[in-house]
């Protein structure tokens, strides 16, 4: 009886750090080669897909028997990458059976980023199965394994809050933007300084539909150079105040010393703008607008911090909703492993049905010779009610068998009883006394505690 | 009319209440589809039981302070509906549909079994037009008075920065909250400026005289004074946001307490003594 199991060894954002993860990612090309060599590497490995993100890198594997030892994996990887295999093994986490399947599952589910739920690692994910595929070492059981996973995720995604919520500096701009203005296609940006993540705010604003945006930066080749980049207009930065009025959402990302913006200048300004609400979004250290403005009407100023703070209250709810993210999770690694385990009844009752098959023409060629005196009509008959009998057998065997209520070790041991009845064939038989029960049981015991 | 044929408008108000409540607390996120039924029901219930009592007497049912409140309530609860289905201004439900079960449950709790005997002078194609104007203005004034609070509940929240739940992503913005006050501000004060007008054109026919300052009229005018001004400090100076809800609330504490003082304490024409 072969034992297949699914397997999982890596590193991920929580085990490994940066600088250890940014060794072991792999490129992209390299992919692909790395995977076509895993089987001359590691004989017992059937069926291979290697996970390369920048918060984890995993080889999900199929063993063919027990699977290898975990460093030997990390030592093929270690020889891929080129760097020494000490340097990360206290980092390895190893998976095996169930516990393997239900990891896939959470990470594609997006329980197990760095961030819980973003969207992003089913992407990845997708591109390591196409990677497998390409190399020819995704089986029938990583297949079904990684579109179970795509599945799960999908369900998560739909039945849970798990991606809800602002969670980057960038999409809570976006949410409050939207909670204080109806539509942002009227509306105009401001972008004070280019700092990164004020530039992805404004790139998130730019998708969210934003009319228009001003650009200014202390270099005004600086904010003509992203102007351009970000289809919007440059304005020297002598004058960015009487630009100011135009501006609905502002993100203020300069580097200097003390506030550019002062409360009775942001006043001034929303008087001339009659009141239109303006929101203000400071992520400069040392910050770039006077703090008192927020106490002005129809103006909404939010710091980095402000910006922390509705981020992290999202992170909580999301941690929240993982709770019925991973019960789903459980289920669908449930409705794996029953696949998985009627995969390893397939050998069995192939036996059994030959067995029984052979045993049927046996008797019919022994029986030949009044067979033979029989006319052509008696005769297939005779053959059909041997070949009745035979399926009406095989459709009992396999009831049993594949018993809905039976746990993986119940059936494995049915059909191994099914074979040592059904089956004569002494080589075969050899191989079964092996055999015992708990041994394959013994699998399913820490998922049941 | 018997107050008990107003219980199925007062069970579905009801209902409407506890729909919104529970989904806006976020207990039953389908609360708020089935609030909505509920209170389309409630207000068809009201509106049938007004028409029925509405023919039975000859005019509109509005001869005691009881039968105003009920009509305040249907008209408020008929115009919060395409607010809520239209302009998906949901969350306005969460205040119309409490408030409506209230003010229909005080009314059919304080009706008087018997009916003021209306004067034949009153029996005038004038009262219905009116007292539906008047009493539409009114309505509106409640909605604006909701949609205020909402504005001012929602921009503490953005100023204080205590918000971002998934429940707040889907609450309606502050620009669009505004912009509802508005309008509904100008409808409002339409309709009023039309009872007023009207009102006195049938004063004039009836008694001879446009104005003869009886407490509801000099609290009309002082509210309409009140609606004009804060109307045009929006036109003029630009004024929005929560000064305007906040002086919309103030505005609309002075005309209901107005509307119940006058009722109460100093009875004219309009409080049901028809000299």
């Amino acid at each position: 009886m072969t034992d297949r199991k699914l397997f999982v060894v890596g590193v991920n954002h929580r085990t490994a750090e940066v600088a250890v993860r940014e060794q072991l990612a792999f490129p992209d090309a390299a992919i692909v080669p790395a995977l076509s060599r895993i089987r001359e590497r590691l004989p017992a490995v059937s069926e291979a897909a290697l996970v390369s993100t920048c918060n984890r890198v995993e080889v999900v594997g199929l063993a063919t028997e027990q699977p290898p030892h975990p460093n030997a994996i990390a030592e093929f990887v270690a020889t891929e990458r080129g760097i020494a295999p000490g340097n990360f093994s206290s980092s390895l986490y190893f998976f095996e059976g169930r516990e393997a399947v239900r990891h896939l599952f959470r990470v594609g589910a997006s329980l197990d980023s760095m961030v819980v739920g973003e969207p992003q690692i089913l992407g990845q994910l997708k591109l390591a199965y196409s990677h497998a595929v390409a190399a020819g070492t995704a089986g029938p059981v990583l297949h079904r394994a990684f579109h179970r996973a795509f599945a799960a995720a999908k369900l998560v995604r739909r039945e849970t809050l798990v991606g809800y919520g602002a969670v980057s500096v960038s999409s809570a701009a976006v949410t409050l933007a939207g909670q204080i203005f109806d539509t942002l296609a009227d509306k105009t940006v401001m972008l004070m300084g280019a700092g990164n993540i004020a530039e992805l705010a404004a790139r998130s604003l730019k998708r969210a539909g934003v009319h228009s945006l001003l650009v200014t930066s202390r270099t005004f080749d600086n904010a003509v150079a992203l102007a351009r980049e970000l289809e919007g207009t440059a304005v020297p930065y002598a004058e960015f105040k009487s630009y100011l009025k135009l501006a609905d959402v502002v993100i203020a990302s300069l580097a200097v010393p003390e506030p550019v913006l002062q409360a009775t200048e942001c006043e001034a300004i929303i008087r001339e703008r009659r009141y239109r609400p303006m929101f203000l979004i400071d992520l400069g250290v040392p910050r770039n607008l006077d703090e008192r403005i927020n106490a002005i009407d129809n103006v909404y100023l939010y710091d980095i911090d402000d910006l922390g703070a509705v981020t992290a209250r999202s992170m909580d709810e999301r941690e929240r909703e993982a709770q019925k993210a991973e019960a789903i999770v459980e289920s669908e690694t449930d409705a794996f492993m029953r696949w998985l385990d009627g995969l390893e009844l397939v050998p069995a009752i192939k036996d059994i049905r030959s067995s029984i098959e052979r045993l049927r023409i046996d008797e019919l060629e022994r029986n030949q010779g009044w067979i033979a005196t029989l006319p052509d009509t008696e005769r297939t008959r005779v053959e059909a009610l041997t070949r009745g009998l035979v399926n009406k057998l095989m459709h009992r065997v396999l009831v049993a068998l594949r018993d809905e209520n039976a746990d993986a070790s119940q059936q494995l041991y049915a059909a191994d009883v099914a074979r040592r009845l059904l089956c004569a064939d002494p080589e075969n038989e050899t191989e079964l006394l092996t055999f015992a029960p708990d041994e394959s049981g013994s699998d399913d015991d820490p998922s049941q505690n | 009319m018997n107050p008990i044929w107003m219980i199925p408008a007062i069970v579905g108000y009801f209902v409407a209440a506890l729909g919104y409540t529970t989904s806006r607390l976020g207990l039953a996120p389908s609360g708020a589809r089935w609030g909505k039924f509920a209170l389309a029901g409630g207000v068809a219930a009201h509106i049938l039981v007004l028409a029925v009592t509405a023919l039975q007497a000859g005019n509109i049912p509005v001869t005691n302070l009881p039968e105003s409140i009920s009509f305040l309530s249907a008209l408020t609860a008929l115009a919060a509906l395409p607010l809520i289905n239209r302009l998906r201004l949901i969350v306005i439900g969460a205040f119309i549909a409490p408030f409506a079960f209230i003010a229909t449950t005080i009314a059919a709790l304080t009706m008087p079994g018997q009916r003021l005997q209306m004067p034949d002078a009153l029996r005038s194609a004038w009262l219905p037009v009116h007292v539906t104007l008047a009493f539409a203005g009114f309505a509106l004034f409640v909605l604006a008075a909701g949609v205020s609070l909402v504005y001012l509940i929602n921009e503490r929240r953005l100023k204080t920065k205590r918000l971002t739940a998934p429940t707040d992503e889907r609450m309606p913005s502050l620009e669009k909250l505004d912009r509802i006050n508005y309008r509904l501000l100008g409808m409002g004060f339409l309709m009023l400026s039309l009872a007023i007008v009207t009102g006195a054109i049938w004063a004039d026919a009836t008694w001879g005289r446009f104005w003869s300052w009886e407490p509801q009229e000099s609290w009309s005018l002082v509210v309409w004074l009140m609606y004009a001004a804060l109307l045009e400090s929006r036109l003029t100076v630009g004024w929005r946001g929560r000064r305007v809800a906040a002086l919309t609330l103030v505005v609309f504490t002075v005309l209901i307490s107005s509307f119940v003082g006058v009722s109460l304490v100093t009875p004219g024409k309009h409080g049901g003594s028809f000299g």
